[in-house]
């Protein structure tokens, strides 16, 4: 599977749901993306404490690959063996989202496009990579992800979990102007 | 003008001011070759008077440029000939301070420095440390997503921020958490420059002050040595709270001007600093000291007097060169480490190129560069070569797979370079971000995201997701 071929399933489709391992969140729809395929190491150097890679790559065989290195995710996630990064970006949670460098993603009018960048420091541009962390695969299909990884010895963030509350209106509205933005002719389901 | 003679009459007369000489205050930010008055200033001493000043903007169109001390490098508060400029300064009380959750609430004009000289008595202290932290404000580091020297090790201003209140141009608040359920919207308003919304109050996270800070001072005879120092201090497992380089020039302007007890005949310097519990600090150090084989002379602070003598010369760089040149143009390109000794090394060729010194000070662990250009206003084309060197610099910062800005933000400086970093649909994108909060474009309109036409006209060649149009040539 190559980023052209999910970018011609996107167009494609009128509407798809976008699915990682199925860990998370599960799927109900008929038309899905299957973004477990898209996987594997983009880049990653240890001494940058940073690496890019597919977001159907699991967190386990990412575990596997920092393990080597004496480093590990600054942030946890349950059900490692199946969760795929990108599902874990899309369900989100703070500490993935502190970790968060820059993405590659496919809008929903099939658009490639980068935001952030593999270094720690960064401030051109709004901060898109995290903005979309926690939009559970309604405004683009995640294809790369970035993110800061730490030494082995460095303790590992303490997990504060999300808050579910009916958003206000004002929220709701921006929302719904920002999935106008990322996806205007709801293709995402 | 009729919009100064509404806001007069809403408002308590001394928080407005206008007239000439009275706005000359605020012509520029800390970007000051840029100048531009105001219609007005408005000063708010409460959040109802900023909705009053939101509401009648919005009745006449007229833009807003939020300023906090107007300390920022980029333009990012200069105004603009039409707007009005919202100064948060007076919203400057800390409103609580919580040390067993370890959070202060307070409002957007409380200075940086002053959360951690409030909360200093519990043992704590508000991690982010931008040079200017005496006087910015905690407000505008928010908008600018600041950065400072103990980054590597605690986090940018969006790491340390728990959450905030802000108004939208339709006068409406919005509260925004760290752990709201669904998109990053409070990231998303770290390092949005005043375009998206009014911050009015902020929720910082405060870090245990650590029981020990060691400093260790290593130069070197050859640049590449220390560059390839940084690169093994982090491989080995060490994040230093601050890892600072400075070039062969750097430390002759700091030690001239200081008298830190830099070697003057070194290359290259970097100051490392640890710190946590005691024996961490002690393992580490340890382990440091073996990395630096190849330092010319190392010297480990064993006092505090002398850890801070130490780090004078590096807080002073920029004074220091600036006794050195009528003027001189600050970076804040970053790159992935390994290649700071190649960027270093290419700096060097391009300065020789426009016949321009540069003195390089480098927040090396998070490959954050602020060379300094120096030049002189007065001689004729000496602020464009400047300009040229600098776009060059910052173009070999995409080019190795960095950022136009780590910390200094965009405002208007570096809208040309912003067309080299992103492609037109990504731009497009950050338009539409920018309406989906803001529809008539009344905050700060024009800084941060260069329009579409910008870019078209000025042809820059955009490396698009850093892959270079003939990878084969050798860069360096």
């Amino acid at each position: 599977m190559n980023i052209e071929e999910i970018q011609q399933q996107i167009l494609d489709a009128e509407q798809l749901q976008i699915i990682g391992n199925n860990s998370q969140l599960k799927s109900n729809h008929l038309n899905t993306l299957d973004m477990s395929a898209y996987s594997g190491l983009v880049s990653y150097q240890a001494e940058e404490l940073v690496m890019t890679v597919k977001a159907g790559t699991t967190i386990t065989y990412i575990e596997s690959i920092l393990a080597h290195n004496e480093q590990i995710l600054p942030f946890s996630i349950k059900n490692t063996a199946s969760t795929t990064i990108g599902g874990a970006y899309a369900i989100g949670s703070p500490e993935l989202r502190d970790a968060v460098l820059g993405v590659k993603v496919i809008d929903g009018q099939g658009r490639i496009l980068n935001f952030g960048g593999k270094v720690m420091k960064n401030v051109a541009g709004y901060d898109v990579s995290r903005l979309l962390v926690g939009s559970k695969g309604q405004l683009v299909a995640v294809c790369e992800i970035s993110f800061r990884v730490l030494p082995k010895a460095y303790p590992v963030a303490t997990s504060t979990g999300t808050i579910k509350q009916t958003p206000s209106k004002v929220r709701q509205q921006i929302e719904k102007n920002l999935k106008q933005v990322f996806d205007p002719n709801g293709r995402f389901v | 003008m009729q919009i100064t003679q509404e806001l007069l009459a809403a408002l308590p007369e001394h928080i407005v001011i206008h007239g000439d000489e009275m706005t000359r205050p605020f012509e520029c930010d800390g970007l000051s070759m840029y100048r531009q008055k105001p219609l007005a200033v408005v000063l708010p001493e409460n959040i109802e008077q900023i909705r009053i000043v939101i509401e009648i903007c919005n009745k006449h169109n007229t833009p807003i440029v939020s300023r906090g001390a107007g300390t920022g490098l980029a333009g990012g508060a200069l105004p603009l000939d039409n707007s009005i400029v919202l100064g948060l300064s007076k919203l400057n009380k800390i409103k609580t301070i919580d040390p067993q959750a370890k959070t202060a609430v307070v409002e957007p004009g409380v200075r940086n420095i002053a959360i951690s000289e409030a909360v200093a008595q519990h043992d704590l202290y508000y991690a982010p440390d931008p040079s200017s932290q005496i006087a910015c404000t905690i407000g505008g580091n928010v908008a600018e997503n600041s950065g400072g020297v103990h980054c590597l090790k605690y986090g940018l201003t969006v790491h340390n921020v728990i959450a905030i209140k802000m108004l939208t141009i339709d006068g409406e608040e919005l509260i925004l958490h760290r752990n709201d359920d669904g998109i990053g919207l409070l990231a998303l308003m770290n390092g949005s420059e005043g375009l998206l919304g009014i911050i009015t109050e902020v929720t910082v996270k405060l870090t245990p002050k650590p029981e020990r800070v060691q400093l260790v001072m290593a130069s070197f005879d050859h640049v590449r040595d220390c560059a390839n120092t940084v690169s093994n201090i982090i491989k080995a497992g060490i994040i230093p709270a601050g890892l600072e380089m400075m070039d062969q020039f750097a430390i002759g302007a700091a030690e001239d001007f200081t008298h830190a007890g830099y070697p003057r005949d070194a290359q290259a310097l970097l100051l490392c600093e640890l710190d946590g519990d005691h024996d961490n600090v002690e393992q580490e150090l340890t382990k440091l000291l073996a990395l630096l084989s190849t330092a010319a002379t190392i010297k480990v602070a064993n006092s505090e007097q002398e850890r801070l003598t130490l780090w004078q010369g590096r807080k002073s760089a920029f004074p220091s060169v600036g006794r050195l040149s009528p003027d001189y143009y600050c970076m804040d390109g970053t790159i992935p480490r390994h290649y700071l000794a190649d960027v270093l090394e290419n700096i060097t060729q391009l300065s020789a190129h426009y016949a321009l010194r540069v003195a390089n000070v480098f927040h090396a662990g998070d490959g954050n560069l602020h060379p300094l250009i120096l030049y002189d206003a007065s001689i004729e084309g000496d602020i464009e070569k400047a300009e040229a060197l600098g776009t060059e610099i910052l173009k070999l910062c995409v080019d190795v797979g960095g950022s136009i800005t780590g910390e200094h933000g965009v405002g208007i400086e570096k809208l040309n370079a912003m067309c080299h970093q992103f492609a037109a649909d990504e731009l497009e994108v950050f338009h539409q971000i920018k309406a989906a909060f803001d529809p008539q474009s009344l905050l700060n309109p024009g800084k941060a995201i260069p329009t579409l036409h910008r870019c078209a006209e000025l042809g820059n060649m955009h490396v698009h997701n850093n892959e270079l149009p003939h990878p084969e040539l050798e860069r360096f």
